[in-house]
């Protein structure tokens, strides 16, 4: 699966393998451990500014509040 | 305003069934998911809880009507999760972010054992469909409308999760012929 900016594909692959191997052997097994940090992070970046230029920021900003999501936008 | 309830039994246990949840896209049941993005994900450190943050666009065709009242063909989706492995919970909670000017889609589904055979997962799933009253007489019949396509992308959706579950059991058996 593409993501919504090709640019970030590559790394969304390569951070989606490593989070089905950690949630399947890691986090279901009690693992506290977050193996896929640093993918995660390359990844997060590339979306986070494909979001950015494509003007979605603050509708999932305003979003949040109704799907009891933590998170906040940086 | 419209709601929709449903309720399954897949026939694997909870952590089979929320992982092909984490795998569920692509299939070739849900075609009109065209990307699905994390955009925030952590463990919560005292309690363990796996949170996620994600973003889902859909295309698809849909009735004339509706793309005239919403511009277009095109939604994206917010959707945020928490998975406690301890509780064996899986919930998500979504809301559409495009055309929420015009009408509202709140959905929230659950993952949990079955209390009557540990081996199987009951799925609970709910929504909310409200047009704004800013469409006037067309506020009913876009709630008919959006409400039936949602019907129906529940319905292949859940096929997409068996038929993910069916790859990760085949998975599993070439695994351990292999041994």
């Amino acid at each position: 699966m593409e993501s919504i900016d090709p640019k970030c594909t590559k790394l969304k692959h390569e951070f989606d393998a490593c989070f089905t191997w950690w949630y399947s052997e890691k986090f279901l097994k009690g693992s506290k451990t977050n193996d896929c940090e640093q993918a995660f992070r390359k990844y997060q970046e590339c979306v986070k500014q494909a979001l950015k230029d494509k003007g979605l920021s603050k509708m999932i900003n305003d979003a949040r509040p109704s799907i009891g999501s933590r998170f906040d936008t940086e | 305003m419209r709601l929709f309830e449903a309720a399954h039994v897949f026939k694997h246990d909870w952590e089979t069934v929320s992982l092909a949840n984490w795998r569920k896209y692509p299939n070739s049941k849900t075609p009109h998911v065209r990307h699905v993005e994390i955009l925030n994900q952590d463990v919560d450190p005292s309690t363990g809880v796996l949170r996620t943050e994600r973003l889902i666009m859909v295309q698809q065709n849909v009735p004339a009507l509706v793309r005239r009242v919403f511009g277009g063909d095109t939604s994206y989706v917010l959707e945020y999760s928490e998975v406690d492995p301890q509780q064996k919970t899986l919930v998500m909670q979504s809301q559409n972010l495009t055309f929420s000017n015009l009408l509202s889609v709140g959905e929230r589904i659950e993952f949990r054992p079955d209390a009557q055979d540990a081996g199987h997962t009951v799925f609970t799933q709910s929504a909310q469909l409200k047009a704004s009253g800013a469409l006037f007489r067309l506020a009913n019949k876009i709630e008919d409308l959006c409400w039936s396509r949602f019907s129906d992308n529940a319905q292949v959706g859940r096929l997409g999760l068996e038929q993910v579950l069916t790859t990760i059991m085949a998975e599993r058996k070439a695994m351990t012929q292999a041994q």
